[in-house]
Order: C-alpha cells, then sequence, then structure tokens
C-alpha cells in the first residue's frame, strides 16, 4: 500500500519494503532504512536514518502528525486517507446507521463544520439521534429532508474532499 | 478497574435545560411522596389520637435500629386509583434493620378506612412477601386492619394472587426456616386474624389490639351472640385462653420493645459471599445525572455518564466496547459489591443482544448480580433485521437472562418500550427488585405510534365505509388516543399499579442499590442452567 503524505503543499509517496529486521521504506522511490526509533521520558525521539541519528518531537493531529525537527515545525497530512474515504469511506459523509426519518437537518451547504458538531438528527425505533460531522470540513451536500424516510446506510450529508495541494 | 471520562458539559445550553426539567420531575415526586405518607383527614388523625395510637411511621422509626436506612418500597402505589383514597396503597413496606438483622417491614395505614385492604393493597402485602422469599428476609408485620375493603372483594379475594396468596406466602415462609413477627395495634379482622396465626411469634396491645375471623356486628349478624372485642379477641383472652397471640403488651412501645427483643432471638441464616471491596463515593457527582437525562423521552443519552454517577469510584471495566454497542455491559461495585451492568445505548440490534445474553452468562458463572439500566425502545424491526434472526439473538438474551441464577436488579431509568423490556428483565422476569425513576414511561409502543396506527386503521375504515375521511374526527381520535396512552405510560400509573416496587430520585439509585443487593446476599443462587438456546 502506498501511503500519500502531504508536507507543506507537495505530496509524498511512502511505501513499506519490509518491517524486519529494520524498518525500511521507500520514498518517492528512494530507498531508506529505519532503526533505533525510541522515545525519551520526556516525549523526545530519535532515529537512525540511513546511519545518520535524527532528534525530533512529535504530536499526532487528526489525520496526520505535526513534526519538530532542526528548531522547525511540519505537518503532514495523509492524502490517501481522504481520498479513500470520499470513495465511499466514512470520513466524508454522515452515514445513516439504521433506518428512519429525518427531524431536524442543522447545517446547510456551504456551512463550516467541526469534527463532532451535529449535522442531522434522525428519529428511528421511537428514539432520536444525532449524527456528527466526522471530521472538521465544509458540507458539500445535504441528502436529508426533514421528515422523509431513509434506509440504513444511506448518505444523509457529505463533506468537502480538502482541496488538493 | 479505570474509571469512565465523562463529557457532560455541565456549562452547557442542554444541561441546565435537563436539569431545570428533571428536577422540577423531582420535586413533583416528592411533593406526590410527602402527601401520600403524611396527609390525611384530620378526623382519621383524631381517631388516631383518641385511641392512644401512634400513626404508623412512628411505630416503624420506633422498630428500626437507630441512625439505620429504611428503604420503603412502593411509595406511590394506588396513587392513581380508587380517587386517590389510599395513598401508599394504606400500607406501608420497606426493608430496614431491626436488632443488628435485616428484615422486611409491613404495615397496615389504620388512617385510612381504618386499615382496610383495597385489591392494591393485597398486591402490595403479596408482593412484600414475595420479596421476603425471593431474599430470605424475616417479616415484621404491623397489624391494624379492619380486613379486606367489602365494596371491592371480587378484585381482593377469589384469584391467584389475592388475599389468600398472603397466608399461602406466610406459611411457605415458614417452611423455609425465615421469622414472621406480628405486633398487635389494631384489629386483624376476617383474614387478616391469618397474619399473626401464622406469624412464628405475635405481640398483641392490651385495649387496642384484637384478633378474630369475625367482629362483634358479624357475630351479632351470625347467631345473635351479644360480645365485645375484648371478650371476643383481645389481648387477655388470646395470650392467656386461646394461644392465638403470644405475649401481651401494655403498649404499643412496650410491644415494639417486646419485638426488638424477639427478633434479637432470631439465628442469622447464612449469606452467599458476594465478590465486595471497600466502598467508594463515586468520582463525578450524581446530582449531574438530572443535567444528562433528557427533557424529551425521545432523546438519545450516553447511560456510561450514568454509570459514572451510580458506581463507586465511577469506575468501569467496559467489556466488549466496541461490539453490539448499543448495549453497554461492563463490571463496577455498588457500595463495594461487585455487579454486572447491562444499559441500553440505544436500540437493541443482533450484535447488541448476543452481547447481552453472553455478559448475562458470564456474570452467573462468576456469581456476579446482575444490574439492567434499561431506556429501551425495543429490538431493531425490518427486513434485514429478521434476515439476520433479529427474533431469535432476542430470544438468546431473554433466555439468558430468565434462567439467571444470579439476583437480578433493574432500573428503569428512562424509555421501556415493547420487548426490549423483556430483555432487560422488565416486571416479569423477577428481578429481585425494579425501581423507576420519575421520568420514566413503559408500554407495548409509544403514545405517537399508539395514535398514528389507530389513525391509520380509522381512515381505511371510513374510506371502505363512504369513501371520504373526515380529518376532524381523525385529529380527535389521534389527540385522545395519544392523552389516555400517555397518561398510562407515565411512571405515576406504573408505580400505581405496582409494576415496579416504587419510584425512587434518580440521586438514590446507588443507595437503593446497595439496600437490594445486600438483601439479596440473605438467600442462596438458584440453579445453573438454562434452556435451549435458538442459534
Amino acid at each position: 500500500m502506498v501511503l500519500k503524505l502531504d508536507l507543506g503543499g507537495s505530496v509524498h509517496h511512502v511505501t513499506i519494503l519490509a518491517r524486519r529486521p529494520h524498518l525500511v521504506l521507500s520514498v518517492d522511490g528512494r530507498r531508506h532504512v529505519v532503526q533505533d526509533l525510541d522515545e525519551a521520558s520526556d516525549g523526545r525521539r530519535q532515529l537512525t536514518l540511513d546511519g545518520k541519528l535524527i532528534a525530533f518531537a512529535r504530536a499526532g493531529s487528526a489525520d496526520g502528525a505535526i513534526v519538530r525537527l532542526d528548531g522547525r515545525s511540519f505537518a503532514l497530512h495523509r492524502r490517501d486517507a481522504a481520498e479513500a474515504s470520499a470513495a465511499g469511506g466514512g470520513a466524508n459523509v454522515v452515514r445513516a446507521p439504521m433506518p428512519g426519518t429525518v427531524v431536524m437537518v442543522h447545517k446547510r451547504v456551504g456551512d463550516k463544520v467541526q469534527r463532532g458538531e451535529t449535522v442531522v438528527t434522525i428519529e428511528s425505533m421511537k428514539l432520536q439521534m444525532k449524527l456528527d460531522a466526522p471530521r472538521d470540513g465544509e458540507i458539500a451536500e445535504i441528502a436529508a429532508h426533514e421528515g422523509e424516510g431513509f434506509d440504513k446506510d444511506a448518505v444523509l450529508a457529505r463533506l468537502a474532499a480538502p482541496a488538493e495541494g | 478497574m479505570s474509571r469512565l471520562q465523562s463529557s457532560i458539559n455541565t456549562a452547557s445550553a442542554d444541561f441546565r435545560l435537563n436539569e431545570a426539567h428533571n428536577r422540577r420531575l423531582v420535586a413533583e415526586f416528592r411533593a406526590k411522596q410527602e402527601a401520600a405518607r403524611h396527609s390525611r383527614p384530620q378526623r382519621d388523625l383524631d381517631r388516631l389520637a383518641r385511641q392512644q395510637k401512634m400513626p404508623q411511621r412512628k411505630r416503624i422509626e420506633m422498630l428500626l435500629d437507630p441512625g439505620t436506612p429504611f428503604l420503603e418500597l412502593s411509595s406511590l402505589a394506588a396513587n392513581m386509583a380508587y380517587g386517590g383514597e389510599s395513598p401508599s396503597a394504606s400500607s406501608i413496606v420497606g426493608i430496614g434493620m431491626v436488632s443488628g438483622r435485616e428484615v422486611m417491614i409491613r404495615a397496615d395505614d389504620p388512617t385510612v378506612k381504618g386499615g382496610a385492604w383495597y385489591p392494591l393493597t393485597v398486591k402490595k402485602i403479596v408482593r412484600a412477601l414475595d420479596i421476603a422469599m425471593e431474599n430470605r428476609l424475616p417479616v415484621v408485620h404491623l397489624c391494624d386492619s379492619a380486613g379486606g375493603f367489602l365494596q371491592l372483594q371480587s378484585e381482593l379475594f377469589p384469584d391467584r394472587y389475592m388475599g389468600g396468596r398472603i397466608f399461602r406466602n406466610q406459611s411457605l415462609l415458614s417452611k423455609m426456616g425465615v421469622k414472621q413477627l406480628a405486633l398487635v395495634f389494631g384489629h386483624c379482622t376476617a383474614g387478616g386474624a391469618y397474619i399473626p396465626g401464622l406469624s412464628d411469634y405475635s405481640v398483641i396491645v392490651r385495649g387496642t389490639g384484637a384478633v378474630f375471623l369475625g367482629g362483634p356486628p358479624l357475630v351479632k349478624a351470625a347467631t345473635g351472640e351479644d360480645v365485645t372485642v375484648e371478650e371476643l379477641g383481645g389481648a387477655e383472652m388470646h395470650t392467656s385462653v386461646s394461644g392465638t397471640c403470644d405475649y401481651p403488651a401494655d403498649s404499643e412501645e412496650h410491644a415494639i420493645e417486646i419485638g426488638r427483643d424477639i427478633v434479637s432471638q432470631w439465628d442469622r441464616l447464612p449469606r452467599w459471599e458476594a465478590q465486595r471491596e471497600a466502598p467508594e463515593e463515586p468520582f463525578y457527582d450524581p446530582a449531574e445525572i438530572y443535567g444528562i437525562v433528557p427533557d424529551d423521552i425521545k432523546k438519545a443519552f450516553d447511560m456510561r455518564e450514568i454509570i459514572a454517577r451510580i458506581v463507586d469510584g465511577s469506575r468501569f471495566h467496559e467489556y466488549k466496547p466496541n461490539y453490539g454497542t448499543t448495549l453497554v455491559c461492563g463490571f463496577a461495585n455498588i457500595w463495594g459489591f461487585k455487579v454486572g451492568i447491562l444499559a441500553n445505548n440505544g436500540v437493541l440490534f443482533n450484535d447488541s443482544s448476543i452481547k447481552g445474553a453472553h455478559f448475562i452468562e458470564l456474570c452467573n458463572q462468576n456469581n456476579t448480580p446482575l444490574v439492567f439500566l434499561q431506556n429501551i425502545t425495543g429490538y431493531m424491526v425490518g427486513r434485514e433485521y429478521e434476515r439476520r434472526g433479529i427474533t431469535k439473538d432476542g430470544a438468546k438474551m431473554i433466555m439468558a437472562q430468565s434462567c439467571s441464577r444470579v439476583p437480578k436488579f433493574t432500573v428503569m431509568c428512562n424509555g421501556s418500550f415493547g420487548a426490549g423490556n423483556y430483555g432487560m428483565c422488565g416486571r416479569a422476569f423477577d428481578g429481585r427488585f425494579l425501581f423507576s425513576w420519575p421520568n420514566h414511561q413503559i408500554g407495548v409502543m409509544g403514545g405517537d405510534q399508539a395514535a398514528n396506527t389507530l389513525a391509520e386503521v380509522k381512515a381505511n375504515q371510513m374510506k371502505r365505509n363512504g369513501g371520504t375521511v373526515d380529518q376532524s374526527a381523525i385529529d380527535q381520535l389521534w389527540e385522545e388516543t395519544r392523552k389516555a396512552y400517555q397518561e398510562q405510560l407515565s411512571a405515576y400509573h406504573s408505580t400505581s399499579e405496582l409494576w415496579d416496587d416504587g419510584i425512587i430520585d434518580p440521586l438514590d439509585t446507588r443507595n437503593a442499590l446497595g439496600v437490594a443487593i445486600s438483601a439479596s446476599l440473605n438467600a442462596p443462587l438458584g440453579p445453573p442452567g438454562y434452556g435451549v438456546f435458538r442459534f
């Protein structure tokens, strides 16, 4: 599987070639060997890349990581995850967990939403449930109409795919 | 066990709204309960004082060990029956400590129609004795009753679970070695006479206590004999001539003193050893429950937030957290007692039903009592779910639950609709105790659904008969049906009919369960095994 990582707007293709005895990666066609990945108690990490010791710090974000290296911060995003979900996965759509009817649509097309914000309230089996945005983004489509019914797995709202860099 | 992480924002608008709503419901409940306990017509209170009798609650207070809790059951029984003239179904029932022993206390209420038994009084007494049998709790009867309420005799006398059941249960309790004591403060007339007659010990107060099958008026009518109450069934006669009662007492206080001394002679039957740790208060404030339970029964909420405010240290070991997520299952401690909790976080699907059945089996094998926290609208319906066998998966859960050997406790935290009530240990499944919150609603379907169903049937009828549909008639039917349903769905109707063991303030859930679990340990576990599971 090829991981597509967005680093400062440019996309890099990463493939895992081996995990043992060392992690071997292909990054944009070039082979790299990663060894001795280690984390100190204060959260700083280090690894050996192609024989050279590198110290860095890392914090996870919703769809990637922020890496602090040589006094600079780099934001990494997984481009492939967003694309995969746009093709039918979960991250871009609000999907009905069961058949039911729409009670209220809280957002309109073009609205900015944050992860966890309620997009649609549905009712099924006498119970109202709030369906939330799966990630931060912008509403691209609302397929839910108040009072109307839907089947299980119906897409009730869709988020705009993140802009290509 | 790790602590549950609450994600409740106590500053949010929703929280404030819910809190105001639920505090109003609880205040309403408290007011109704206060009235049922203490509000009586002045002439009845005056008569009691004239007879030099203590109010029934004062008698109970004196009987109990000082400073120990009394868990009153079904305080609002009959609150919607008989035009409200039988508060608490004219009977006080509860569990408390007497001379260091957990006992069931059952008291007639002489301030209501001379303590006459209404049909729901009989139901409440039978239930109290059922609880005594299931949990092997000794019983103290505080007798002061004119007998059955004759106008309603057909509803309290002839059937299987009516009057005779009281005396059948008394006999079986005795056979099981569970002690009973009757303190006769007032009259025990007709059937009521068998209460001291079938108790192992009885104390009778001179001057006011009397036991007879027929009182003086009935004797006069039947045989023409003129006889006084004292001659016919007073303390002197019964304790020195007939032997129907054992100890005469000079006053009510004296009778209670003798009674406490009798109880202190009783052997203690062995309790089964439940897993227990040192109790710990919940980490999260139980008062936040008010802000969590929504103001509308249809709105979903995360039952883990409730669990976090009931269990010791808010610690919860969740079982299979990622599977069948609409049923939350896991282990926790309540007042130190290890329990297995099943709580609804939505409709029961195939996977949640199977998970529930599996978890119940684990608890049965681990000797862990089960606590069901109900907020259930049913098992999922529809073609896809029937094809996957939702009925047979629900049946597995019902089978495992019904055949459980460990004690079961149910709390109606919100809705209880359809067959979900069965799987989650509704009243029919012999849980040791079942408590309801004031917001609770129960029914085979919701009010809206019933109204919609009937309105549709009516409209179709009109079409068949004449062709035109009278919409205003339909609307009226809809509104009437919904209103009637709504009343029947309410917790007050439910508790009035004794479909539960009482409404409780949600904040008292932890304490009520603590007393209930402790009481349940007096009885040994049932036999292991199940019927045939449909796979």
